[in-house]
């Protein structure tokens, strides 16, 4: 037996178990920096609005299919815009999910900024069509190093949230 | 080509090899046991796992400060199994890929080993999501960032609608269930697929190695033990979703793909793990290997004594009722797929004897292009050679010990592995006069390219083993010279004058 050799490679083993299991560290982001998190789903209006059908038109229907209204399925492409001042940070034509592009519309997005203050503004089109944005919101935010602000849609209030 | 990569491979590797067959022994030798090293060190991970389950609570803020409770108040045991457990998963990565190495440049890979290699490709992808999905359970800083960025990458698979990763970002979205999700994951279910991909992984392997030698493995242990005394596994601050991790201790055998989700994409990284993994399982066939005939059962010869299905390191032979109508109850049957043509079941199989004087030499299970017949005659032309002390050397094609051979200019009978040398043959050389000594080279047991060949010879030749060589055969006349492929100990040629001399005196 060479117990010292062994002893020793043994050693050189563990070390290097030790030593790359947390060096070298990595920096996931800068000292002075910060984060944005734009994530939010959101189904864009029809295309084409639902139509109730008429009695005459369901009587033609086999009983088992005689919905009231018929709502063709596809929906607009959702524009979504972030900006920081002035400073365009994002902006996108999300579009629906879906073979019939008939889902929701999903975006999940870090976006970093320096830290600081920042005039946040956030818009959104799901009306197709308009320049105009249908939904928006602003905040004057604090961007502390590391901060993590989230920015979702808020389906039910319909309003984006800043947080 | 394919040769070259390996011959390019094997110099590296002997690098590393060599000052390891200076330290060790070769029994004691962990790079002669890597696959089942790493078996040992899912075993250190699933006891230590399974105090730390004892402990771990599964809910957002449960889960940080059971572990911290572990870490820190039960330090002398909790905190020492968790480093255990955090440092033998580390190792764990070690061996796999030194195993994949290794079985690569020595090309154990293709032909019917295509099954082993190419079943170890999932193993090897449990094994970083059993480790990856145990980092998260910690929830400190590191958890976030592994969590979001994992979440990231199934994200990238275009079949969800909502984002996974956004439930990583507020306090209201993540939900204790999630923690309990997840440990189920990690306690239970992977590790069940695991043992069954284990079991698959050497399914097609006759007796494989799963336990290192103990003390090898009390060694490791000790060692694994120290560092986790004196370098205990520590968590990062508590994760806060409102603020993103900075600066982490990364944990590089495990999470080294990470970095590259923000460089690149994840979708540029799952074109990387799927590539690299398709390529490997693909690699048995980029070229195939070739390879001899198949062994063949002449039944006029077979007794089905089952030693041929006992010695098969491949299970390619395996015993089938009789078919030819005689008095024995079952024949063997080599399946040609799994054959490897190493020739381990001539060498097990009792009829095939050189003594044999009437008719042709065919023994019940044979090599059709490396036949026990030609051996014979090889055996007979080796002992024209009239020298004193006349040494017959016999080496396996695969090794590495030959090239000394060929450069000493020293003559010698090459078989396909050592093991296919019948201890009968030896008596024959010694006895009939064609050698006074016979020196025996092949690869160190642990790196016969067909397992067992090293260690049954001289386990047949030292009477340990059917078919054991015949008592009336003078032990001190037969010589081994087994060696590892890296290895640059004595030389064969030297073993060979050394031998020589023995025989002198």
């Amino acid at each position: 037996m060479k117990l010292l050799p062994e002893a020793l490679m043994y050693a050189v083993f563990i070390a290097v178990i030790g030593l790359l299991s947390v060096w070298p560290p990595y920096e996931v982001v800068e000292d002075d920096r910060a984060i944005i998190s734009l994530v939010f789903s959101h189904a864009g209006d029809r295309i084409t609005e639902c139509r109730i059908l008429s009695q005459e038109e369901l009587n033609k229907l086999p009983p088992n299919m005689r919905k009231p209204s018929d709502c063709p399925r596809e929906r607009y492409p959702v524009r979504v815009e972030l900006r920081s001042g002035e400073k365009t940070l994002y902006q996108d034509i999300l579009l629906p999910s879906g073979i019939w592009a008939d889902g929701k519309a999903s975006i999940y997005k870090r976006i970093e900024v320096p830290a600081g203050r920042h005039e946040l503004f956030v818009g959104m089109n799901d009306s197709g069509g308009s320049d105009d944005f249908d939904s928006t919101n602003s905040a004057s935010v604090d961007m502390r190093p590391g901060r993590n602000l989230v920015i979702q849609f808020d389906d039910e209030a319909e309003q984006f949230l800043i947080r | 080509m394919i040769e070259r990569i390996h011959r390019t491979g094997r110099a590296l590797f002997g690098a590393l090899r060599r000052p390891m067959a200076r330290a060790f022994e070769s029994a004691e030798n962990p790079l002669n046991h890597i696959g089942a090293m790493t078996v040992f060190f899912l075993w250190i991970v699933l006891i230590s796992g399974i105090w730390l389950l004892i402990f771990f609570r599964t809910s957002v803020s449960g889960a940080f400060e059971s572990v911290e409770y572990l870490t820190r108040e039960q330090w002398y045991l909790g905190g020492i199994m968790r480093s255990l457990h955090r440092y033998a998963s580390d190792a764990a990565i070690v061996t796999i890929f030194l195993h994949i190495v290794k079985e690569f440049v020595f090309d154990r890979y293709r032909n019917n080993r295509w099954f082993t290699w190419a079943t170890g490709v999932p193993l090897v992808w449990m094994i970083f999501v059993l480790g990856i999905t145990g980092y998260w359970l910690v929830w400190d800083e590191l958890a976030l960032y592994v969590a979001i960025s994992s979440a990231e990458l199934i994200d990238s698979i275009p079949i969800f609608t909502d984002s996974m990763a956004g439930n990583f970002l507020s306090d209201d979205l993540l939900s204790n269930r999630f923690f309990t999700l997840m440990a189920f994951l990690h306690l239970i279910g992977l590790p069940i697929f695991l043992v069954f991909g284990i079991w698959l992984h050497v399914f097609r392997l006759t007796g494989p190695r799963i336990n290192p030698p103990r003390r090898m493995m009390a060694a490791t242990l000790l060692a694994l033990l120290v560092l986790s005394a004196v370098y205990p596994a520590i968590s990062h601050e508590q994760a806060d979703l409102a603020m993103t991790p900075r600066v982490l201790r990364f944990d590089w055998f495990y999470l080294h793909v990470y970095p590259l989700i923000q460089l690149w994409s994840p979708g540029w990284v799952w074109a990387l793990l799927v590539g690299v993994s398709s390529i490997i399982v693909i690699a048995p066939w980029a070229p195939p290997q070739k390879k001899e005939r198949a062994a063949v059962v002449t039944l006029d010869y077979c007794n089905g004594c089952e030693r041929c299905v006992d010695d098969c390191p491949f299970g390619a032979v395996e015993m089938v009722a009789r078919t030819d109508g005689t008095n024995y109850s079952h024949q063997a049957s080599v399946d040609p797929d799994l054959c490897v043509s190493c020739g381990l079941c001539v060498g097990a199989c009792p009829t095939a004897t050189p003594f044999r004087t009437r008719g042709a030499l065919v023994p019940g299970i044979d090599l059709p292009d490396s036949s026990a017949a030609n051996l014979r005659a090889s055996i007979i032309t080796a002992g024209q050679n009239k020298s004193s002390p006349h040494v017959i050397v016999f080496g396996c094609r695969d090794d590495r010990q030959l090239k000394d051979l060929d450069a000493a200019g020293i003559s010698y009978v090459k078989v396909n592995c050592m093991g296919q040398l019948p201890p009968s043959f030896v008596d024959f050389a010694l006895n009939r006069g064609h050698a006074d000594g016979v020196l025996l080279l092949g690869c160190q047991d642990g790196n016969c390219s067909y397992r067992f060949g090293a260690g049954w010879t001289e386990l047949r030749m030292t009477r340990q083993r059917d078919p054991m060589i015949r008592n009336r055969v003078d032990a001190s006349r037969i010589a081994f010279g087994w060696q590892a492929p890296w290895s640059d100990n004595e030389s064969a040629a030297k073993k060979y004058e050394v031998f020589k001399r023995a025989l002198e005196r």
